[in-house]
């Protein structure tokens, strides 16, 4: 007698937890009508940023063709007239970039960023392989402060050699004064 | 024998040996800056410090500069030692500029290697970095200097190993700068090699700055053929094109180093301007096309009388494979023999000294630098072959004494003995050398001829007066001398001086000498060319054919008579009359414009091959690269062409001996591999020297030395030239190389060309103040064939009554007509600035 009064209890409950549920306001929502912001860190299509300064960061250093594991980024370096080290051109095959966001932690100079824009799809093939122009953006993405050639000591337009960052003037080669 | 102990594991060395060697032997790699094996050790970066356990002394000491003992027991491992080099790796970092995202040497960089295995990832030095300014040293070398750490490799492989020294040490202490003195272009030719010894980024290979990283790069074992040296490299490839060629450590040739003109020779591979599609009466066409039309106009020519009207010519920058395709494919098709120089007397010089080359008295490069007296007959070492200077150089250093017997105005990095005279005196005056210098008891063991010979020589008396007091002295030296040398050139000389220059070495081994000699011939593969060459056949008798109007149709193999044969005017009269010109090359010579049928073939680096240097060392290569366009012109300076493809666009081109095989026959024509073998093969009937070089087509690395198979070479020449005629008031014009700008390959390399420099006439001091000219002063010479103007450059360390006239590009040397040509003093005018 007691099993049966517990049973009918806990069906009615949940038949009135139910029925309360319908009169709720969905929580589920509905993509693509609302699109959720991501968190700044979560990992999607790669951006190259600038600096500050509104320069390009990325030296073409090839440290993140060398640490991708899917080898989707290509590039091509090359000297600007002021000594600037920059990618005459960059590619990234986004068939084959699996997002796993090593490129970016390679990057010396914070060039290279994953942004959570995920939404890249293409039916096109060819037209997931980004080049430079598709991949330079005209902020800073996530680093705002950072230029690499503050700190660098090679000459450029931002600096001569002895002005970067914590840097002596240059030495007088023709002294023998210590 | 010292034995020790490093680690836990025993080895025996020899003794001198450095514990930092001995190490190496078993396989441990001590941290090091400033050692080098070329160069030795100085203990100035304190990074290969180990601890010493037992034995003569104990505690941390550097490896470099102790040498191996019995019961020493060494550690490398110990904390306190780990400790110590975690340190000074931290003291070397302090002014570092951190800027290895934007250095060349990042990768491979020894700093980088150091650093991370050193275990210092962390800055924790706040203070601010010293800093220095960089200096321009030419078009192939980047300087930045804050990243210097003082290890001293540059300045010490720069003076003492190079003999250069305008490059060097400066300031004092904390702020010791690397450079020159004023900014400018490096003098040394060597000074490549800064780039491969420098532990860091202060030098780093400028034609290739910001190309790309070490990791990246497909690299392979290759040979430099911009001289007869036959130097071993690496060459690096990337994206479809050669970006780097380095120096590769070899025992028996070159060493640590290459020259310049061999590390930057190669640009000719990816020119733009490379011709890649065969070209049939100006259009393009296909290879299938082109061999066609090649084959219907041998058609012309096939019956028997015929086929004597085509002549086929190769060139000694021909690898192994096509030099005997060419000579196979005249002789199977009954052509006229081929053509592998400029004139008879080459071949005459080039087969004599072949056959010269015994065993026991051939000498590699290496061992030239174990010689204690080197007389070098007719040859310029820092132009022809530049590593052959650096070789001499260090024979030097260790006390050898260099004697140069040349008419040019030699420059050599050391001191030596220059006794500039004409090309027929400097015979005469080595031959007195050597009859002042032998003991006259030793030479009663001669036998009949070397007695002869012996008797035949001058003797101090016959020669000039000036030059006896420097004769004499020499042969003092040269009769202490226990390992003496020939160097002989085989260009510039008479025809028989390549067999004097072994005539006089047999004689000093006759009186006890264990003598050496070494040859230096044109062309990387002018050995094997002066082997295949029929005696008498030369570029010059294909010209006479071509006039008489026997040879109707010529086909040339990566061959440019443009660039050496010494009369342009009758070369290009003799190309019209023509009714072919077949031209295979990978370079867009100017012979390549005027060809009937251009057919393209391949480089060195996309075929491989073998090739022979100038003492017989038989040396293979493996391709590099797969060959094609680079990407650089395909993408036109932007990303590469977005359109997907199998095939690489612009490999349509072949090797030579591939193309040429087709000429041969109807069959189908044989695989690359199989027509490999059956060139091997047909070359072991040619000369059973040849047998050995199949293995060497699989790269052994030292090669394999090719000696001619026993033969009964002609010893002791009786008739020799005994010079010093005057030439009645007239110059002998001789055109020379220099070091860059006058070989073919290399003068492809922009970055050479500054190096080229402008060309310049030498004269002798003395004619120069009979015709009242100065040094700087723009003159005219009249040649055979018109007048040529350049700058004239008065010396008096040349031989008198000669004009040297370099083969200049810019030059119109090839007015000369002949090789040997006289110019009277008249003929040289004064021109107005």
């Amino acid at each position: 007698m007691n099993d049966a009064v517990e049973a009918v209890k806990a069906l009615a409950i949940g038949f009135a937890t139910t029925f309360k549920h319908l009169f709720r306001k969905p929580i589920t929502e509905e993509y693509p009508e609302y699109k959720r912001p991501l968190p700044a860190r979560s990992r999607a299509r790669i951006i190259l940023t600038r600096d500050p300064d509104g320069a390009e960061r990325c030296v073409a250093c090839y440290l993140c063709s060398a640490v991708c594991p899917v080898s989707c980024i290509s590039m091509q370096s090359a000297e600007n007239e002021d000594g600037r080290r920059y990618a005459q051109w960059f590619r990234i095959n986004f068939a084959r970039c699996i997002y796993c966001g090593l490129c970016e932690e390679a990057c010396p100079t914070s060039a290279i960023q994953l942004t959570p824009e995920f939404e890249n799809c293409e039916n096109d093939i060819l037209a997931l392989v980004y080049e430079k122009k598709n991949l330079l953006v005209d902020h800073q993405g996530k680093d705002k402060e950072y230029n690499y050639y503050k700190y660098a000591g090679v000459a450029t337009e931002v600096g001569k050699k002895g002005e970067h960052v914590k840097e002596e003037r240059p030495v007088n080669i023709k002294s023998n004064l210590p | 024998m010292p034995t020790i102990i490093i680690d836990d594991r025993e080895i025996e060395v020899a003794p001198g040996t450095k514990v930092i060697e001995a190490a190496e032997q078993l396989g441990i790699m001590i941290p090091r800056f400033c050692y080098h094996p070329a160069l030795g050790s100085v203990g100035a970066c304190r990074v290969c410090a180990v601890k010493f356990l037992q034995g003569p002394f104990k505690g941390v000491q550097m490896s470099c500069m102790v040498d191996a003992q019995d019961d020493m027991v060494v550690s490398t491992t110990d904390k306190e030692a780990v400790a110590f080099r975690k340190y000074v790796i931290e003291c070397l970092m302090l002014h570092h500029p951190h800027d290895c995202p934007v250095c060349d040497a990042g990768g491979h960089c020894l700093l980088q290697d150091m650093t991370v295995s050193g275990g210092h990832g962390i800055r924790r030095y706040l203070g601010k970095k010293r800093t220095y300014p960089d200096q321009y040293l030419g078009p192939l070398i980047q300087h930045e200097m804050n990243r210097c750490i003082h290890c001293y490799r540059c300045s010490r492989f720069y003076q003492d190993f190079g003999g250069y020294h305008d490059l060097g040490a400066m300031q004092s202490a904390n702020q010791t700068y690397f450079g020159r003195f004023e900014e400018g272009i490096l003098e040394s030719p060597f000074s490549g090699n800064l780039i491969d010894i420098c532990p860091t980024g202060v030098y780093t290979d400028k034609p290739s700055r910001y190309f790309g990283r070490r990791w990246d790069y497909e690299r392979s074992p290759s040979l430099c053929i911009n001289c007869s040296l036959g130097c071993q490299t690496v060459v690096s490839c990337r994206y479809r094109k050669v970006v780097r060629q380095e120096a590769r450590l070899s025992e028996s040739v070159n060493g640590h180093f290459i020259c310049d003109r061999g590390r930057y020779g190669f640009f000719y591979n990816s020119l733009a301007q490379r011709p890649r599609s065969c070209i049939v009466d100006d259009q393009t066409t296909s290879v299938d096309q082109a061999l066609a039309a090649v084959k219907q106009k041998l058609e012309t020519f096939a019956d028997k009388d015929r086929a004597q009207a085509v002549a086929c010519a190769g060139s000694t920058r021909n690898s192994l494979e096509t030099l005997a395709m060419v000579k196979h494919v005249c002789q199977t098709n009954r052509w006229q023999p081929p053509a592998y120089f400029e004139d008879a007397a080459a071949t005459y010089k080039l087969k004599s000294a072949i056959s010269r080359l015994e065993p026991d008295l051939t000498v590699s490069l290496r061992e030239i630098e174990s010689a204690d007296f080197i007389a070098v007959l007719g040859a310029d070492p820092l132009n022809e072959a530049p590593m052959l200077a650096l070789a001499l150089r260090q024979a030097q250093r260790k006390g050898a004494t260099v004697a140069v017997f040349d008419p040019r105005p030699i420059f050599l990095p050391f001191e030596f003995k220059h006794l500039p005279a004409n090309l027929d005196m400097i015979q005469t005056d080595l031959g007195a050398l050597l009859n002042a210098a032998l003991e006259p008891a030793a030479l009663k063991k001669l036998d009949g001829s070397a007695r002869e010979f012996y008797a035949s020589l001058a003797t101090v008396k016959q020669i000039s007066a000036a030059r006896q007091a420097e004769i004499v002295a020499l042969a003092e030296l040269l009769k202490a001398s226990q390992r003496p040398i020939i160097v002989c050139g085989t260009e510039m000389v008479r025809r028989q001086t390549p067999a004097l220059a072994a005539d006089y070495a047999l004689l000093m081994q006759a009186a006890g000498k264990s003598v050496g000699l070494f040859y230096v011939m044109p062309g990387a593969n002018g050995f094997a060319a002066g082997l295949l060459a029929d005696e008498d056949v030369s570029v010059e008798t294909l010209i006479a054919g071509i006039e008489k109007g026997s040879i109707k149709m010529l086909i040339l193999v990566e061959s440019n008579p443009l660039w050496q044969f010494p009369d342009r005017h009758r070369l290009e009269q003799a190309l019209q009359q023509l009714e072919v010109l077949v031209v295979m090359d990978y370079i867009n010579s100017e012979v390549a414009q005027k060809a009937d049928i251009f057919l393209p073939t391949t480089t060195l680096y996309e075929t491989g091959g073998v090739y022979v240097n100038q003492e017989g060392r038989a040396q293979g290569v493996k391709p590099a690269y797969q060959g094609g366009i680079p990407i650089a012109q395909t993408g036109h300076g932007d990303h590469p062409p977005r359109v997907y493809g199998t095939e690489i666009p612009g490999a349509e081109p072949q090797a030579a001996w591939q193309l040429l095989a087709h000429l041969i026959g109807t069959g189908q024509p044989l695989t690359a591999e199989d027509l490999r073998a059956e060139i091997w093969q047909w070359l072991a009937k040619i000369d059973s020297g040849f047998k050995a070089l199949p293995c060497v087509a699989d790269i052994q690395p030292q090669g394999a030395r090719f000696f001619q198979a026993p033969h009964a070479a002609e010893r002791f020449l009786r008739e020799r030239p005994i010079g010093g005629a005057d030439n009645d008031g007239q110059l002998e014009v001789m055109a020379v190389e220099m070091t860059f700008g006058t070989e073919e390959l290399s003068a492809d390399s922009a970055c050479l060309k500054a190096l080229a420099g402008s060309p310049v006439i030498f004269m002798y001091s003395s004619d120069a103040k009979q015709l009242n000219l100065t040094d700087g002063d723009r003159v005219s010479v009249e040649l055979n064939g018109g007048a040529v103007e350049a700058r004239l450059q008065v010396t008096a360390n040349m031989a008198a009554g000669m004009l040297i006239i370099p083969r200049h590009k810019d030059l119109d040397w090839q007015k000369m007509n002949t090789d040997k040509t006289f110019v009277h003093k008249d003929q040289i005018r004064k021109l107005k600035d």
